[in-house]
């Protein structure tokens, strides 16, 4: 059951899917290990979920190969299913039934005890009185309560999410990503596709970036973040010093007695470089993963600009 | 087969399945009272040579006789309405809709494959076919029973009407499924099923009524479903056998062709 050369609860090599001869996943080589979250980042149409589809049997590999839980994605599609629960982006629910009959109904056609229904369904703040009502009347976020719990409630050992957070409020994303957090401490692993780098950031251990079908970059996420630029402020009683003296540090401006620059590199060496009595002010803004992406879609932002000057002109 | 899925497909059908037996029922209970009704003014109007034979008929139907008014209650555009509500409707929105609404890669995500899934909703919605055409037999029945010319009405030939109507039935109700794996929408699914079905009934109806066009007939399910002809004792196996080709290789199209079909995101 297992293939020998898969060495994570995905892997993936060189799995391309094109439709016709339009390509939307190119030669994409990747591993999720066992018990991590992995954030899968990309743009709309970059082949997020065009990689989720194809894991799960929805789409069909045009070349390469796949394996989840170990199991072969073609040969072994139903038994990866039995063990795996998915949330589909924008996720359609059956709106003549009530959120407790869906999630009864998918819970039988899952054959798996929905162990962790309750707990969730707790966690989550759906009230039974919710759960009575027909899904026609939910709003968009408690479907996607319903859509969460479906994908988590029978435990399964991977969770596939696509965009899981969409439509939930700023409280009940908390609650999810505690849910996350359990799970993991569980040894269960997660892969989960979003645009909104800032819960990437907050939730995964790693991440992978997708652009135009191709993985353009695998990375832990606090190694990411440890790379990144950031935008040094400091003040000084009196003249400030010369920026040669400061390592790490470029783009420097400086106003009055205010220094402007952006830091690469080791903070802790550049803080030690600036400790003096006379620094009276300090503000470095922390990393954030939206400059690392962005980095890696420089040059779609810049055929873009190009493409509308060409276009104005 | 997922229980499941079967258990849900009969009761996503419910309510329609309740109502249409009950009218097909009814209409089944009217055709002897119509046939005692109007039999002999229908002969007296044929024999009068006021109107061409053919006219007085209904397809292969007509009410000389009560396994021809028999024919006629399975031919009349009112009960093939009602049965393509099952035959037509349900099929090929079975999938299709399914796929439109989003809600097949939800239930795709769970360990059932696409063969299971379609034999699932095609078993389902065929017990609905077939029950819907018992409910329009036991009307006939009732009918005659209540008329008192149950006589006329060969019992012991019933489960062969049954059998042929529920594979020309069950061959339009397999065709809806095939459109239904096909498209990802529901209305070409619908559209191509329900074409199917005018078709073949307009052939047999412009054979019945145009001599020089009868061999179009030969070319419509609804002519070898002829109740006249196996009440009367004499089947013919070819209809059934057309039937049956005609309801088999609909489903053969869709076992090969759903689970190699790419489902992409719904748009």
């Amino acid at each position: 059951m297992t293939d020998a050369t898969s060495s994570g609860v995905i892997s993936t090599r060189g799995l391309t899917k094109h439709y016709g001869s339009i390509p939307a996943l190119n030669s994409l080589t990747l591993d999720v290990r066992q018990g991590e979250i992995f954030g899968f980042l990309g743009p709309n149409g970059a082949g997020k979920s065009t990689m989720i589809r194809t894991l799960l049997g929805f789409l069909h590999p045009s070349a390469g190969f796949a394996t989840v839980l170990g199991m072969d994605i073609v040969s072994s599609s139903v038994e990866i299913r039995r063990l795996t629960g998915y949330l589909p982006g924008g996720i359609a629910l059956y709106d003549s039934m009530t959120g407790s009959q869906v999630l009864d109904y998918l819970a039988r056609v899952q054959g798996r005890e929905p162990h962790r229904r309750q707990e969730l369904v707790d966690r989550l703040q759906m009230p039974e009185a919710d759960l009575r009502r027909r899904v026609r009347d939910y709003s968009r976020g408690m479907r996607q309560k319903i859509g969460v719990i479906q994908a988590l409630q029978h435990d399964p050992e991977l969770a596939i999410l696509d965009e899981p957070t969409e439509g939930l409020d700023p409280l009940m994303q908390q609650a999810f990503y505690g849910i996350l957090a359990d799970l993991r401490a569980e040894g269960r692993t997660i892969f989960f596709s979003s645009h909104v780098l800032s819960e990437v950031e907050r939730v995964c251990d790693r991440v992978g970036i997708i652009r135009h079908g191709n993985l353009m970059a695998v990375h832990e996420v606090r190694e990411l973040l440890g790379r990144r630029r950031r935008k040094v402020s400091i003040q000084w009683r009196g003249a400030a010093p010369g920026a040669s003296t400061l390592p790490g540090l470029v783009d420097v401006t400086v106003d009055g007695d205010r220094l402007f620059g952006t830091l690469e590199g080791d903070v802790s060496e550049f803080v030690r470089a600036i400790a003096s009595p006379s620094l009276e002010d300090l503000t470095i803004e922390p990393a954030s993963l939206e400059e690392a992406f962005l980095e890696y879609y420089a040059d779609d932002a810049t055929e873009r600009a190009d493409a509308h000057e060409s276009g104005a002109a | 087969m997922s229980w499941p899925l079967f258990l849900r497909t009969l009761a996503w059908q419910r309510t329609r399945w309740i109502i249409v037996s009950i009218a097909l029922f009814g209409w089944g209970v009217l055709i002897p009272v119509f046939y005692t009704a109007f039999s002999d003014v229908i002969r007296d109007l044929a024999n009068s040579g006021a109107f061409p034979e053919e006219l007085l008929s209904f397809g292969s139907g007509s009410l000389f006789s009560l396994p021809g008014a028999v024919t006629l209650g399975t031919q009349h555009p009112l009960a093939i309405a009602m049965i393509a509500v099952f035959a037509v409707g349900a099929t090929s929105t079975a999938i299709a809709g399914e796929r439109q609404r989003g809600t097949l890669e939800v239930l795709l995500a769970r360990p059932v494959s696409r063969t299971t899934v379609y034999v699932s909703m095609a078993l389902g919605l065929l017990l609905v076919v077939g029950t819907v055409l018992v409910a329009l037999l036991a009307g006939f029945v009732s009918g005659a029973a209540i008329q008192d010319v149950l006589e006329d009405l060969p019992l012991e030939h019933l489960p062969m009407v049954f059998l042929n109507g529920f594979l020309m039935w069950g061959a339009f109700a397999t065709f809806g499924l095939a459109a239904s794996v096909t498209f990802d929408r529901a209305g070409p699914a619908i559209g191509l099923t329900l074409a199917y079905v005018i078709v073949n009934y307009f052939l047999e109806i412009l054979g019945s009524l145009w001599q020089e066009a009868a061999w179009t007939q030969e070319y419509s399910l609804f002519h070898h479903f002829n109740s006249t002809e196996i009440l009367g004792g004499a089947v013919e196996p070819v209809d059934l056998l057309i039937c049956a080709l005609a309801f088999v290789i609909p489903i053969v199209y869709a076992l090969l062709v759903f689970p190699r079909r790419d489902l992409a995101a719904p748009a």
